[in-house]
C-alpha cells in the first residue's frame, strides 16, 4: 500500500524515473522503418510532350491512407509531380470525411489552380463539386471512382473492377479445367461488400466463372484490412472443410487471408490476390504459399493522372495518339500476374 | 450502557473484551484481536451469517450464476450453429472461435477493469495497433522477439499511463482523455507504419499464431491465462477490491484513506497492458504490424463489457460476464460466416441479437435476485 | 368522520426481510399524523406503499372510502397523495420553476409556458414564506433548507391531499423549521393532511395531532395524542425498553493527557480562516454552528479531504502533508462524513466489505484477500456495535439509516484510530441507535481517542463533548469546558450578529 519511509519513497521515485526514461528511450529508437526503396511509379515524358511548357499547377486530393494501395495512389502522384519541373503540386489533407474533401477541393478552386486530380471518397456524393470546378475553368481528372455526370470530369483514368474479377475467373477457371476438376468449390474474400467496387468485381469473377460451368462457393466480405482478412477467413475455412480455389480482392487484407490459411495449415487449394502489392508479387515469386496469382488494379494509375493533368492543362495531347486532345476515358486493363511473369510487373508493386 | 438493548446471545461486547479501536501507533497498527472466547463466538455467527457458503454458493456468486442470462443464449447460438451448419460443433472450428475471441478478450479483461473503476476507455482499439505498429517496425524486429513484446508492453503501459495522469490528476473525464488517446495513437500509428501493414518477419512472434500445445492453439492459452489473473486480481486481491469501491463510490473510498488517483492510474495502465498483450496476438494472429488494427474494438469490448452485466456507472460488475459476452459475439460471426450469410444480415442479426441478449440477462438477473 | 386514509395489515416482504409485518394506519382531513419508530422499523417502506412506489403484498389502503392500488408513483400522485422523501428527488440541474413544475408543466399545444410556471411558482414560494428564492435559480445552487422548501412547494403545486414529508427538518435551521411548521399548520386549516415523520420528539409535541408508532414493521400504537403522551411512554414503545439516560455519564478528561491532535491557524480561501485548537487523547472536542458556518469544511480539511490554503494538522506532534487523506488516514486519522450515502458508503457492497474498506491491507498476504479473516474481524466490530441484521453479506444499502451509520463507525473502529472525526454522526438516527452512538463515543474517549464532533444538535454537542468551540461565518468564535455552557448561550453565540437573534 503506502510507503511508511519518505526516503525510500524518495529513491523508488527515482528509480522509476530513470526506469522510465530508459523505456522511453528504446522506445523511441524502435519507430524507425527502414525507408522503403522508392517503390512510386514515375512514367518518363516522352517525344515534344518532355519539353517543359507552361508552369502549371495541378492540386490533387485523395482519401486519407488506410490501406497501402491509397498510399501508393498519393505517394504516385507526388513522385509524378516531381518528374516534371513545370508543374506545381499542390495536394490538399486527405481525408475520409466527404464534407471535408468538398471543403479541401473548394478551396483549390478557390486558389484557381490549373488543373485537378481527384480521386473522391464517393463519386456520387462528389459529383457536383467536379462541375463546380469544371464550371470554373478548371480541368478535373478524376481518378478511379467515377464521377455520375461526364460534365463533372474532363478525363477519367480508373482501373476495371469488373475486368478485374473476370481476370481472376479466368485465371481460376483455367487452373481448375486443367486439372480437370468437375464441381470444384471456389472461396471468395470481398472487400466493402456495400461499395461498388466490391460489387462490380465479384460481379466479373461470377460471370467468368460461369463461362467455364463453375460457381461460387463460400464467400464473406472482409473489410480490406489484414485484421479482418485474418477473420473472415479462419471462419471460411471451417465453413469450407475442402476448398478447390479461393479469390482475395485485395493484397492488403490478402495478408491476414494468407495467415489465417497457414495457421489453419491448409493447403489443398490455390488462392488469386487482388490489386498487386509487391509483398504479394514476392510471395508468388517465391512460390511458397497458396498465393499462385494475383490480378492487378495498379495505384500507377495516379502517375498517369497526373501527367494527364499537365498535358490537359497544357493543352496538349498524347504523344502516340494522332488527336490532339487527351481522351475523355482511359481504362487500364488488368493483369494476371503469376510466377511466371511477376518480374516483369515487380517494379509496378506497391508496398502494402 | 449499549449493551441493554442487545439480544441476549447475539450482540454485545462481553465485559472486559479488549476492543479493538484502542488507539495504535502510526506505524504498526495492531490487529483488531477480541478476547478468544468473542472471537470464536463471532466467527461462529459470522459463518451462520454466511448463507452461501457452499460450492453451489460460490459458483453461482462469481458470475456464471449472475450471468446465466448470457450463458442461454450462448446456448441457445450453440444449439442453432448445430442445426444449421455440421461443421459447427467440430473441435476444430470451435477452436477458431476461441481464438478469435482471444484477441478482443485480452482488451475486454482491461476494459472490465476500467469500467468496474467507475472509468471507460475508448482507447483500446488504436492503443493496441499503434502498440502493434511499434512492435513491428524495423528496427524493432532487429532486436528480436523478446524486445519486440517488451515494446508491444511497454507501449501500451505508457500510454495508460498517460491516460490515467490526465484522468486522476488532469481532471479531465475518461470520455474525452481516451477519446484523445484514441485519435492520436492512431494517427501515430499511421505516422511510424506509413500507413502500410509491416509484415512480421521475425519467426518466433509469427509462431505465437500458429504453435498449438495438445491441439490448443497458444493464443487460447494466453487468452485463458490473462482472464485468469484479471479473476483472481478482481476477487482475490487489495486492488480488485479497491477496484469495486472506487467504482461504487469514488468519494467515499476517497475519504476512506484510498488513494483513487493512484489507483485510477494503475487501473488504465492495466488496460494498456492488456492493449499489449493483444497487439503482439494481432501482430501474430495476422503476420502485420497496423494501423487499421483494432477498429471498433472499443465499441465490441464495452458493448461486452456491458452485456455481461457490469454497470456502466462502476462499482458492480464480473469478468466472467465480460468473458461470455465476448464469446456471444465471436459465435455470432462464426455462425454467420458458416451459413454462408451476407454481411448486410449479418449487421442487422447482430444488433437484434445484442438487444435480446441483453433483454435475457436482465429479466435473469431480476428473478434471481430479486 | 371517515379518515381520509386507512390502511389495515399492510405487509411487504423484500428477500430475506419481512419490512412491513401488518401495519394499521388512519389518517384524518387536517390532520398532522406522526409516525415514529426506530430506523429499520419500517416507516420509510410504508411511506414508499404510500407513494404508490411499493406494492403492498398484503393489506387493504382505502383512500377516502374508496379502496385503491397504486401501481406506480404516478398514480398515487393523481389520487392527490404527494411526498417530500428524505433525499430530496429534485433535478439540480433545472430551475426551481422547472423542479416545481416537474410531470405537470402548464403548456399549450405541447408547448411550455415558461412564464406561467413562474408565476405560478413565485405565488407558492411567498404562501411558504420564502418569496426570496427565484423561481430561474438552478435548483442545484440553493442550500439544502432551500431545496426542501422547493419540495414542498412541488406538493403544494399539486393540490395534494395528503401529503408525506419524510423528516423535512433534518436539514434546516431552527428558525426554518418554524416556517415549516407554520406551512404545515395553514395547509392543515385548509383540510389537507399530512404526515410527518422525525426523530425529534419535541417537534412532534410541537406540531404534531395523533401519533402511530411502528416497531419491527408492525404497528405497536395508534393514534396517540401527541401532544400529552409521556415521552418516557413514546421511547417504550418504539424500543420496548425505557431510557434513562441519553448522554452517557463521562469520567473528566484528564487535562494532563498528551496532546494528540493539534491544528494551528488553518485557513481555506472563502470558507474558514484562523482555526487553531488542541485535542487530548481521551478528549471529545465538539464543533458548534449552523449550517453553512464552515464547521465541516475544517473537519474535512483537518482529515486532508480539502487542501488548507493555510495552517497546520499535526499528530502526535508530526506535521501531516495536506490535502491527502491516505496521510491522514496512515496518522491514525478516521473520519465518519457528513452525507452518510454519498461520502461514506459503497452502497451496493456487503457491510463487510464496507467495514474493512480502511484496513484492507491487514486482510490481505502479498496483495491476496484472506476473505474469512475479514468478514470474522468485521462480523466481530459489526456485532459489537449491534448492526442489525447481523448478516454482514448483506448489501448495505438494505439496512436503515442508524445501522448504515454504525457501518460507517464500525469501520474506524476495524481499522483502529487515534483521532476520530464525526460529522452528524446522528443524523437520522433512532433514538435508540443514538444512545448507542453516544456511549460508543464516550468509550472510545475513555479508551484515549481524541474526538472531534460537528452536529447541529446542541444539547447533542454539550452532552457528548468535553470541550465546545463555537464556529461562525468561518471563525472560531468561541471556546470553553462544555460545562460552563448551555443551550441557550450556545445559540446565542451561533446565532450572534445574525438577523435570527
Amino acid at each position: 500500500m503506502s510507503d511508511p519511509h519518505p526516503l525510500t519513497a524518495g529513491l523508488r521515485r527515482r528509480g522509476f524515473l530513470i526506469g522510465a526514461l530508459g523505456v522511453g528511450a528504446t522506445l523511441t529508437a524502435c519507430t524507425s522503418n527502414e525507408a522503403p526503396a522508392s517503390s512510386a511509379n514515375v512514367a518518363v515524358a516522352a517525344g515534344d510532350n518532355a519539353v517543359a511548357g507552361t508552369p502549371v499547377t495541378i492540386g490533387f486530393s485523395a482519401p486519407a491512407a488506410d490501406h497501402g494501395w491509397i498510399a501508393a495512389i498519393a505517394n504516385n502522384a507526388a513522385a509524378q509531380a516531381g518528374q516534371y519541373p513545370d508543374v506545381t503540386f499542390e495536394a490538399v489533407n486527405p481525408t475520409n470525411d466527404v464534407t471535408q474533401q468538398i471543403a479541401a477541393v473548394d478551396t483549390l478552386i478557390t486558389k484557381q489552380v490549373d488543373a485537378l486530380v481527384i480521386l473522391p471518397n464517393d463519386g456520387s456524393q462528389l459529383t457536383s463539386l467536379g462541375r463546380k470546378a469544371m464550371a470554373a475553368g478548371i480541368p478535373v481528372i478524376n481518378l478511379d471512382r467515377i464521377f455520375d455526370s461526364p460534365l463533372a470530369y474532363r478525363t477519367w483514368i480508373g482501373g476495371d473492377n469488373y475486368g478485374m474479377g473476370v481476370s481472376a475467373g479466368t485465371y481460376v477457371g483455367e487452373q481448375l479445367k486443367a486439372k480437370g476438376v468437375t464441381n470444384p468449390v471456389i472461396g471468395e474474400i470481398a472487400g466493402i461488400d456495400s461499395l461498388p467496387l466490391t460489387q462490380a468485381r465479384s460481379q466479373g469473377f461470377a460471370d467468368a466463372l460461369t463461362s467455364y460451368g463453375f460457381v461460387v462457393g463460400p464467400r464473406q466480405a472482409a473489410d480490406f484490412t489484414a485484421q479482418g482478412g485474418q477473420r473472415v477467413t479462419a471462419n471460411l475455412l471451417q465453413a469450407a472443410p475442402k476448398l478447390d480455389a479461393l479469390w482475395n480482392h485485395d493484397d492488403d487484407q490478402g495478408i491476414g487471408v494468407l495467415a489465417a490459411i497457414s495457421q489453419a495449415a491448409r493447403t489443398e487449394f490455390f488462392m488469386v490476390g487482388g490489386a498487386g502489392s509487391a509483398n504479394a508479387m514476392r510471395d508468388i515469386k517465391a512460390d511458397n504459399t497458396v498465393l499462385k496469382a494475383t490480378v492487378t488494379y495498379s495505384p500507377s494509375m495516379a502517375s498517369s493522372a497526373i501527367a494527364l493533368a499537365r498535358l490537359v492543362a497544357q493543352n496538349k495531347g498524347m504523344g502516340d495518339l494522332v488527336e490532339k486532345e487527351v481522351p475523355t476515358s482511359i481504362t487500364l486493363a488488368s493483369a494476371t500476374i503469376t510466377k511466371e511473369n511477376v518480374d516483369t510487373y515487380l517494379a509496378l508493386g506497391f508496398e502494402s | 450502557m449499549s449493551d441493554h438493548s442487545a439480544a441476549p446471545g447475539v450482540t454485545g461486547t462481553a465485559p472486559g473484551a479488549a476492543p479493538p479501536a484502542s488507539a495504535p501507533p502510526a506505524s504498526s497498527p495492531p490487529p483488531a484481536v477480541p478476547a478468544t472466547d468473542e472471537r470464536g463466538r463471532i466467527e461462529k455467527a459470522a459463518r451462520a451469517a454466511e448463507p452461501r457458503g457452499s460450492t453451489l454458493g460460490r459458483l453461482l456468486d462469481s458470475g456464471v450464476g449472475r450471468n446465466l442470462g448470457l450463458v442461454a443464449v450462448l446456448v441457445l447460438l450453440c444449439v442453432v450453429g448445430v442445426a444449421t451448419a455440421d461443421t459447427f460443433a467440430t473441435t476444430s472450428n470451435l477452436l477458431t472461435i476461441l481464438t478469435s475471441a482471444s484477441i478482443i478478450g485480452v482488451i475486454t479483461v482491461g476494459v472490465t477493469f476500467v469500467i468496474i473503476g467507475g472509468g471507460i476507455d475508448l482507447s483500446v482499439g488504436k492503443v493496441m495497433a499503434l502498440a502493434s505498429v511499434w512492435a513491428t517496425t524495423v528496427a524493432t524486429q532487429s532486436f528480436g522477439p523478446v524486445v519486440m513484446v517488451f515494446c508491444a508492453l511497454a507501449v501500451g503501459a505508457g500510454a495508460g499511463l498517460v491516460n490515467g495522469l490526465l484522468i486522476a490528476y488532469g481532471r479531465i473525464v475518461p470520455f474525452i482523455v481516451t477519446l484523445a488517446m484514441l485519435i492520436s495513437a492512431q494517427g501515430l500509428a499511421e505516422r511510424i507504419s506509413g500507413r502500410r501493414s509491416q509484415i512480421v518477419t521475425d519467426p518466433t512472434i509469427a509462431a505465437i499464431a500458429t504453435t498449438r500445445l495438445l491441439g490448443i492453439p497458444l493464443l487460447v492459452y494466453i487468452f485463458a491465462a490473462v482472464v485468469a489473473v484479471g479473476w483472481v486480481l478482481l476477487n482475490r486481491t487489495t486492488f480488485g477490491r479497491r477496484t469495486f469501491a472506487i467504482g461504487g463510490n469514488p468519494e467515499a473510498a476517497r475519504l476512506a484513506g484510498l488513494d483513487v488517483r493512484r489507483h485510477t492510474i494503475a487501473l488504465y495502465v492495466l488496460s494498456g497492458l492488456c492493449c499489449g498483450i493483444a497487439a503482439i496476438m494481432i501482430a501474430s494472429l495476422t503476420t502485420t504490424g497496423s494501423s487499421t488494427h483494432g477498429t471498433l474494438y472499443e465499441l465490441d469490448a464495452i458493448a461486452a463489457v456491458i452485456i455481461g452485466g457490469t454497470l456502466l456507472t462502476g462499482g458492480r460488475g464480473t469478468l466472467i460476464g465480460s468473458i461470455l459476452g465476448v464469446l456471444v459475439f465471436t459465435t455470432i460471426t462464426n455462425l454467420f460466416v458458416l451459413n454462408n450469410l451476407e454481411t448486410e444480415i449479418q449487421n442487422i442479426a447482430k444488433g437484434v441479437i445484442i438487444v435480446i441478449a441483453v433483454l435475457i440477462q436482465t429479466r435473469a438477473r431480476r428473478s434471481s435476485s430479486g | 368522520m371517515t379518515p381520509l386514509l386507512t390502511m389495515r395489515g399492510i405487509v411487504k416482504e423484500f428477500p430475506g426481510v419481512r419490512a412491513l409485518d401488518g401495519v394499521d394506519l388512519d389518517v384524518d382531513a387536517g390532520e398532522v399524523h406522526c409516525l415514529l419508530g426506530q430506523n429499520g422499523a419500517g416507516k420509510s417502506t410504508l411511506i414508499k406503499v404510500i407513494a404508490g412506489a411499493h406494492r403492498p403484498d398484503a393489506g387493504e389502503v382505502v383512500l377516502d372510502g374508496t379502496p385503491v392500488s397504486f401501481g406506480s408513483p404516478q398514480a398515487a400522485d393523481g389520487a392527490g397523495i404527494a411526498t417530500i422523501h428524505q433525499e430530496l428527488d429534485l433535478v439540480p440541474a433545472l430551475s426551481v420553476a422547472e423542479n416545481v413544475m416537474l410531470g405537470h408543466e402548464p403548456s399549450r399545444w405541447g408547448f411550455t409556458r415558461p412564464s406561467d410556471a413562474e408565476a405560478l411558482t413565485r405565488a407558492l414560494l411567498l404562501r411558504l414564506g420564502h418569496p426570496e428564492i427565484p423561481p430561474r435559480r438552478e435548483v442545484g445552487r440553493l442550500s439544502a433548507a432551500g431545496q426542501q422548501v422547493v419540495s414542498m412547494a412541488r406538493a403544494l403545486a399539486r393540490d395534494a391531499r395528503l401529503i408525506v414529508m419524510d423528516e423535512p427538518s433534518a436539514v434546516l435551521d431552527p428558525e426554518e423549521v418554524r416556517n415549516l411548521f407554520r406551512v404545515i399548520r395553514e395547509l392543515t386549516a385548509e383540510g389537507v393532511a399530512v404526515v410527518y415523520i422525525s426523530h425529534r420528539l419535541d417537534e412532534i409535541r410541537e406540531v404534531g395531532d395523533r401519533v402511530t408508532v411502528l416497531k419491527d414493521g408492525r404497528t405497536v400504537a395508534r393514534d396517540l395524542p401527541a401532544r400529552t403522551t409521556p415521552t418516557a411512554e413514546v421511547i417504550r414503545l418504539m424500543t420496548g425498553r425505557s431510557i434513562e439516560y441519553v448522554f452517557p455519564e463521562r469520567a473528566a478528561a484528564d487535562p494532563a493527557a498528551d496532546v494528540v491532535l493539534e491544528v494551528d491557524g488553518l485557513a481555506r480561501a472563502g470558507e474558514f480562516a484562523g482555526v487553531s485548537f488542541t485535542v487530548r487523547a481521551g478528549e471529545v472536542v465538539g464543533l458548534a454552528g449552523l449550517v453553512g458556518s464552515g464547521r465541516s469544511e475544517i473537519l474535512e480539511t483537518v482529515y486532508g479531504a480539502r487542501r488548507a490554503t493555510a495552517g497546520t494538522v499535526r499528530v502526535r506532534g508530526a506535521a501531516l502533508r495536506t490535502g491527502s487523506v491516505p496521510a491522514a488516514v496512515r496518522a491514525g486519522m478516521g473520519l465518519c462524513p457528513e452525507e452518510r450515502k454519498s461520502q461514506g458508503l459503497l452502497l451496493h457492497e456487503p457491510v463487510y466489505r464496507n467495514v474493512s474498506l480502511p484496513a484492507l491491507a491487514r486482510f490481505a498476504r502479498a496483495g491476496f484477500m484472506r476473505q474469512d479473516a475479514e468478514i470474522a474481524a468485521a462480523g466481530g466490530v459489526t456485532a459489537q456495535l449491534d448492526v442489525r441484521p447481523a448478516d454482514g453479506t448483506r448489501a448495505v444499502r438494505t439496512l436503515s439509516g442508524g445501522n448504515q451509520q454504525k457501518v460507517v463507525l464500525a469501520r474506524w473502529l476495524l481499522r483502529g484510530c487515534t483521532v476520530l472525526l464525526l460529522d452528524e454522526p446522528t443524523r437520522g438516527v433512532d433514538v435508540g441507535a443514538r444512545s448507542e452512538i453516544y456511549a460508543l463515543v464516550r468509550r472510545l474517549a475513555a479508551e484515549g481517542v481524541a474526538v472531534v464532533l460537528v452536529s447541529s444538535e446542541v444539547p447533542e454537542v454539550l452532552g457528548l463533548a468535553d470541550r465546545v468551540l463555537v464556529v461562525r461565518e468561518g471563525r472560531v468564535v468561541h471556546e470553553a469546558p462544555a460545562c460552563d455552557l448551555d443551550e441557550a448561550r450556545v445559540l446565542d453565540l451561533v446565532m450572534e450578529g445574525t438577523a435570527h437573534v
